[in-house]
Order: structure tokens, then C-alpha cells, then sequence
């Protein structure tokens, strides 16, 4: 019977020799029942591809787009320094913070968040060609604490163009587990010898994420991770530097907003889009201190806290 | 062609891989995990891509595979065909020079597909929509070839029996009620 549905769907589709087609015509003749599926597979002889072009999908995703194009490059670039073994670009690398509770869909190796930290940096350049020093030959990077010409750090380049991959489903799954969120702070202000403080902006509309060890240049960076009331996550990256203090500056990155200061050897950029929140003045708050720290108790013995 | 090429390969084939995870899915959310989640696996085991197999049809089947296996996991019934239908329907046809009657048949031809048991329509997909031999198809779902035949040739008579004449419909009626006597 099946092998009778498939020679009927072969002879409808012409795909039959002639010989094999006379046999199933003599078939069909004798048989009412192989007439009425002949009729149906021929009925059914339509332009599938032409119909489901029509379907009108929603577009892929930018996000998505830039995801799979950071992933296939940082692929590329990993079986690139593989074969050559001079890895000329350094891409940043994600130090996964924890292992957070995700849906099996959502949970992403290491060296995926690689790639979109990857995508991000290269992101960084496309924002700024021209001003991206570890890509220029001859000049020796010096990490975090070189300024572009254009007034902004290329870490900070590029934790601004991470931070657009965010969008709030980012954080849906993120981990809220106050004894590993402890845990981290410590390993930072241990580990990494940077006297963190997690700024409590709940004052500001703003809920506490999570915080994230990331490295920019084999140095460490950390990423602190608000959601407003709405709209997509804001950051709060800092890294190490020892040049001067510096007062608050804002500008316009893209589609982000950027505060940047420098304070007791340590760079500070809040990152986020500017709907409904003034981060200008969050930062400006952040930096005199006008806000209560969370975590505050977790912090090692070895490295005492300023403020 | 081998596994190395495939990082150059998949930005080109996102917009297959995207609408392909969408029509399985249903859901605009879970076809964006689905399709990460499919790249993530397939670089990561670039190298079993064998040179004889086609770069697209292993995709389909890392993306297939991913949301079987994703159901499994979530261990939920797949979304009814009248949901997707609606998801999707009401955004039919560019009516750029085709007639009204062309669009109205595109819209049944998807309706009809959308309809069909969830096994039959992922063939469909591959195989009609895609363009996948019943080999490629095959090799996708990982089933032998006669399967791919048989549900094919299972769901074009259903949707035959939806789209075909009046006549043809009559027929396939009464063949229905001759082969439950």
C-alpha cells in the first residue's frame, strides 16, 4: 500500500520511466481508490516556494545577526590563531561569573559570550574607525587607561558596544543569588585588587542584576547590570587605571548614552539608553558617593575599602 | 566544502536558518534561541560536516534537531497549527503584481501546510518549501529516505484533499468514507 502511495507520487511527479508509468495507468484504470489518490497528488502539485516566499516573516533580528557574525568571526579567528599561532588581535575574554539558572535554549558556553564580547570590541571600531589602537601596528596598547582621541577609552569603546547587545530578555534569566553575587564582589576586590563598590540605584528607579568579572586587554573588567523600570539594561563598568581623577563627562555613543569619571585610580562608565533615566546625574551621584553601596559586607579583609 | 568554510558560510545562510526556526517554532523568541543555539552546536562540531553533504540541509538538521530536543525538554505539546497560522497569516502576501487570487491561494497553500501533522510538515518545509532532495530531507531528520517518501506523499494528499478541484475534494470524501466502511 505505501510502496503504491510513493509509485503514484512518482508517477504524478513524473518521475517514472515510461515503462513504469503504462504500469500505473494500467493501475489506476483498475482501480478506483489509486484514480482518487492520483487525483489528490496531482491537486497537490503547487508552488510550495513561491507561496512561503510570500509569507511575510518578521525580519531576522539585528541582534541575531550580530550575534551569529561575532560568533562565526571569533570562530574563524580562534581556528585562525590555532593554525598560526600569533593571535595579533587579543579578544577579550568573559570570565562567566556564575552558573545562572537558564532554560537550556539560553545557556551559552564560554566562548559564545567571547564572541559577543568579540563582536562587541570589533563593534567598537566600527563606532570609532580609526581611534582603535590594539588594531594599529606599532603602537604598543596600554590597556584601559589609553584615551582615544576622540575622548573615549577604547575599553570603554567596547563595553558600550557589548552593552547594546543587551535587551531585557537578556536579563530574564540572570542570576539573582545573593550569596554568588557576594562571592564575586569578593573574588574582585581580592583577585582583582579593585576596591568595588556596588552603587544601590534603587533610589534612581534602577534594580541590581548583576555583576560580571569580564576582561578587557588581559586586564580585568568588571560589569555591573541595572534594569530600569523599563527600557534595556544600564551598566556600570569599571576598570583599573592610575591616571588623575576626572569629573563627569557625558556623551553620545551610537544609540548610547555614556558618563564617564575617573576616581582613586579607577574608571567608571555608565552605559545605557537615556529613556527615563538621567545618567548624567546618576553618575554624578555615583561618584560623590550619594548613594548607598550594596555587598558592602562582603568585602576581604585584604583589600580595605575607600569610602 | 568541509567544516571550515562554515564560519564564512552562516551570516549568508541566516535569513534560510531564521525563517526555517520560525516556521517550526512558531514564535519569534524561541526561533532566535533556536537558531543561536543551532549555530553554537554546529561551529562546535564543524568538523563532522562531511564534504559530501550539504552545508544548508546539515543546518536544517542541527536546527530541527535543537527543538526537538528543546520540546523534550520543556516537555510541552507543540503549538496548535491554528496558533501559528495566526501568528503568520495576517502579514500574507506582498500583492506587488500578483492578483488577488494568487495571494488568496498562497495564503491556502500555507494554511494547509500549517495544518498538517507536525511530522509531515516539517518534510513539507524541507522538501517543498526549502528545497531539500528526499535524501538531503533524509539525512536532516535522520530518518531513512522511505519515511521522508511516505509522509510526503502523506501530507500532499491531505493538502490536496484541503486545495484540490470540488471534484477531487468529492472524490477524496467519498474515498474516506469507502476506506472507514
Amino acid at each position: 500500500m505505501k510502496t503504491d502511495d510513493l509509485m503514484l507520487m512518482a508517477y504524478v511527479d513524473g518521475e517514472l520511466s515510461a515503462e513504469e508509468s503504462r504500469e500505473v495507468e494500467d493501475h489506476i484504470r483498475a482501480s478506483a481508490e489509486a484514480a482518487e489518490l492520483v487525483a489528490l497528488l496531482r491537486a497537490s502539485r503547487l508552488d510550495y516556494k513561491q507561496a512561503f516566499a510570500t509569507q511575510k516573516l518578521p525580519p531576522v533580528p539585528d541582534s541575531l545577526t550580530q550575534k551569529i557574525e561575532a560568533m562565526a568571526r571569533s570562530h574563524s579567528a580562534k581556528s585562525a590563531a590555532a593554525s598560526a599561532n600569533d593571535p595579533s588581535v587579543p579578544l577579550p575574554l568573559v570570565v562567566p561569573a556564575a552558573a545562572p539558572v537558564r532554560s537550556r535554549l539560553r545557556a551559552v558556553p564560554t566562548w559564545l559570550a567571547a564572541a559577543c564580547v568579540a563582536g562587541a570590541f570589533f563593534g567598537g571600531l566600527f563606532l570609532r574607525p580609526g581611534t582603535f589602537p590594539l588594531l594599529s601596528p606599532g603602537v604598543p596598547s596600554s590597556g584601559g587607561a589609553t584615551m582615544a582621541s576622540s575622548g573615549l577609552s577604547p575599553w570603554v569603546t567596547a563595553a558600550v558596544g557589548y552593552q547594546q547587545l543587551y535587551t531585557r530578555d537578556t536579563l530574564a534569566y540572570a542570576d539573582e543569588n545573593p550569596a554568588a553575587t557576594s562571592k564575586i564582589v569578593d573574588d574582585i576586590r581580592r583577585d582583582d585588587k579593585l576596591a568595588l563598590r556596588i552603587p544601590d540605584l534603587s533610589s534612581a528607579g534602577l534594580t541590581f542584576k548583576s555583576v560580571r568579572r569580564l576582561n578587557f586587554n588581559n586586564k580585568p573588567l568588571v560589569q555591573i547590570v541595572y534594569l530600569p523600570e523599563k527600557g534595556p539594561p544600564i551598566a556600570l563598568c569599571v576598570m583599573k587605571g592610575v591616571k588623575s581623577d576626572q569629573a563627569v563627562a557625558a556623551q553620545v555613543v551610537d544609540t548610547m548614552h555614556v558618563v564617564t569619571w575617573r576616581q582613586a585610580e579607577l574608571s567608571y562608565a555608565l552605559i545605557g539608553k537615556t529613556e527615563g533615566v538621567d545618567l548624567d546625574a546618576l553618575g554624578k551621584r555615583i561618584s560623590n558617593r550619594e548613594v548607598e553601596q550594596l555587598f558592602g559586607n562582603a568585602s576581604s579583609a585584604l583589600f580595605p575599602l575607600a569610602g | 566544502m568541509d567544516g571550515a568554510d562554515l564560519p564564512g558560510m552562516l551570516p549568508e545562510m541566516l535569513p534560510r536558518l531564521w525563517a526555517f526556526a520560525l516556521r517550526i517554532s512558531g514564535d519569534r523568541h524561541d526561533a532566535e534561541d533556536l537558531v543561536q543555539r543551532a549555530c553554537v552546536r554546529a561551529l562546535e562540531r564543524a568538523h563532522q560536516l562531511q564534504p559530501d553533504t550539504s552545508p544548508l540541509s546539515w543546518m536544517f538538521s542541527i536546527v530541527h534537531s535543537t527543538w526537538i530536543n528543546e520540546l523534550r525538554a520543556r516537555s510541552v505539546r507543540k503549538r496548535s497549527s491554528m496558533e501559528w497560522d495566526d501568528d503568520f497569516l495576517e502579514n500574507l502576501a506582498d500583492p506587488v503584481d500578483k492578483g488577488p487570487e494568487a495571494q488568496l491561494m498562497h495564503g491556502q497553500i500555507i494554511n494547509a501546510v500549517g495544518r498538517l501533522p507536525e511530522a509531515q510538515r516539517v518534510v513539507m518545509l524541507l522538501v517543498a518549501v526549502e528545497g531539500l532532495s528526499y535524501q538531503e530531507a533524509a539525512d536532516a531528520l535522520e530518518v531513512p529516505i522511505g519515511t521522508i517518501m511516505s509522509r510526503l506523499s502523506r501530507a500532499r494528499q491531505a493538502v490536496g484533499a484541503l486545495l484540490g478541484t470540488p471534484d477531487s475534494k468529492a472524490r477524496a470524501s467519498v474515498s474516506r468514507k469507502d476506506s472507514i466502511a
